[in-house]
């Protein structure tokens, strides 16, 4: 049947009509505005836990978000892709978030134990449930590394790191989204990328 | 560049973060820099292991996240038109109510003046081809969804496409397919917004301007039809307001005494007890008497109350 995918492709596979979806969004279109959220709500959700490594915070920034969205959208005059214009939404709700955290002194998701601080959320990759013991010892402190790596990060090294190492955004896009510089996002980068590689010096 | 300097590029340069000039830089000290070449790998299997991280999401976590927002948005949507809508101040949604779709049409426009209606998608009977006077313009298609997928005899694929277009509509508010346009925005429309300025229209303009009594039924109809089951309690609202002046039809008046019994929007029933007090028939206490006593918003029960006062007819047992 590979010929038939000649016929299939005429005009269908089209990509999706971002510009127009938002436009008909923008003109009260319930179901373009659903089918708009649906195109990049993993990817929310995902930058958000990462962020803040709570899955309820995460679905706070979620909600937060979209709804900043839906009463918004019609300030959105197509001067940046709308996935900056939401993830700026996105990552400064987050870093808002964090910087509060910071105030309160909390870390909320960490938790003490024998190792040190560990972050409820970061997991590493388990190698199934047969895993050899020294493995899971491994991946414990490689986890409670990454872990305390990350909480000596402040939020702005924080947002950068998350955003270029685990969402791989380029630093331009990142400092666009968080209104600073290129290059003082690359400077943050690098700050960062040394308090985490510091953190897991045992490992490399 | 000098190994300290090479340092401090590796990072950057591992992400690809660095001008074409610095590129070539680092990669000429790397490649007669050994100590260097070992700081790079060092750095990669670095970058390896935070890759070791994976974030607990689980995937009901996200069709939790949809359906809050969707709980969520249609809470601000009642909102956003019942706000301030208390009782003798629910007119004021209809303020609320012009800035409801982000669609500009000024709504006092002068009878007889030119109404831009979009109406999205209204269905396919609506074809260019039939707006004789109206002027019409077609535009590229906005939407194509699959509708299905058979294979045919000669091993080739067919496939149905739906496309959705999207024609804009520009005419007299006079004209008689510009209101029946109207009259179909009223069911079909696309949206609460594209409903509720259907039916402004047509109550504000096209009924006092007068129609042609077969074209009075049919804006009935599509009015009726919004009372009884649109699920924007802000357009069954608007519906009846442009009720109001058939509010001693029989038709409506049952529609009435069933929107009493059935409307789940306080607002909508209390609008529609002011309806029916404004014509007095024999059938109302009996209907008054029958929804008091199942009503549960103690402002719709006291207005029953204050009515049937009015009419000097008992509450019952309630
Ligand atoms: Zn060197």
């Amino acid at each position: 049947m590979y010929h038939a995918a000649e016929t299939v492709n005429v005009g269908l596979a089209a990509p999706l009509d971002e510009s127009g979806l938002i436009r008909a969004a923008q003109n009260g279109d319930q179901d373009a505005f659903e089918r708009l959220v649906r195109e990049y709500d993993q990817s929310v959700l995902r930058i958000a836990t990462n962020l803040l490594r709570s899955p309820d915070e995460a679905r706070d920034v979620y909600q937060d978000a979209f709804l900043k969205v839906y009463r918004n959208l019609n300030s959105f005059r197509f001067d940046c892709s709308f996935h900056t214009w939401l993830y700026r939404i996105v990552t400064n709700i987050c870093l808002d978030r964090l910087r509060r955290r910071k105030v309160r002194k909390e870390e909320s998701t960490s938790v003490e134990t024998p190792d040190g601080m560990v972050d409820r959320v970061t997991q590493v990759r388990e190698e199934g449930a047969h895993a050899n013991p020294e493995r899971q010892m491994w991946n414990r402190e490689l986890s409670g590394g990454i872990a305390r790596g990350l909480a000596g990060l402040t939020p702005r090294e924080r947002t950068v790191f998350e955003l270029r190492h685990y969402e791989g955004l380029r630093l331009r896009e990142i400092g666009d989204m968080i209104g600073t510089t290129e290059e003082a996002a690359k400077n943050c980068l690098f700050r960062a990328t040394q308090k985490m590689r510091l953190s897991l010096e045992t490992f490399v | 560049m000098n190994c300290l300097e090479a340092g401090k590029e590796i990072p950057n340069y591992c992400y690809g973060e660095v001008s074409s000039e610095l590129e070539e830089l680092v990669e000429s000290h790397l490649a007669d820099c050994p100590a260097c070449r070992t700081e790079l790998a060092r750095h990669r299997k670095f970058l390896e292991l935070l890759d070791e991280r994976e974030p607990m999401l689980d995937s009901s976590m996200l069709v939790q996240c949809r359906s809050q927002l969707n709980t969520a948005i249609r809470q601000q949507a009642s909102v956003e038109a019942s706000h301030s809508a208390g009782w003798r101040g629910w007119h004021r949604v209809l303020e609320t109510l012009r800035d409801f779709s982000r669609v500009q049409i000024p709504f006092k426009v002068p009878v007889g003046a030119m109404a831009l209606v979009a109406l999205g998608f209204v269905g396919a009977r609506y074809t260019p081809e039939k707006f004789g006077g109206v002027r019409a313009a077609t535009m590229e298609p906005l939407f194509s969804s699959v509708r299905s997928v058979e294979p045919n005899a000669g091993g080739q694929v067919q496939i149905a496409v739906d496309e959705t277009r999207r024609h804009i509509v520009s005419g007299s508010i006079q004209d008689p397919q510009i209101q029946e346009l109207l009259v179909s925005g009223v069911t079909d429309g696309s949206n609460a917004g594209v409903r509720l300025k259907s039916i402004q229209f047509l109550h504000d303009q096209v009924l006092p301007a007068g129609v042609g009594s077969a074209d009075v039924d049919q804006v009935r109809a599509a009015l009726l039809g919004a009372l009884r089951n649109d699920p924007s309690a802000a357009v069954r609202l608007k519906a009846l307001d442009g009720l109001k002046q058939f509010a001693s039809d029989a038709t409506v008046r049952t529609a009435l005494a069933g929107v009493l019994q059935k409307d789940e929007d306080s607002t909508v029933r209390m609008q529609a007890i002011e309806m029916l007090a404004t014509h007095h028939d024999d059938s109302l206490v009996g209907v008054l008497q029958n929804v008091v006593q199942k009503e549960d918003s103690p402002l719709v029960r006291a207005q029953i109350t204050q009515l049937l006062a009015q009419l000097k007819a008992s509450v019952g047992t309630y």
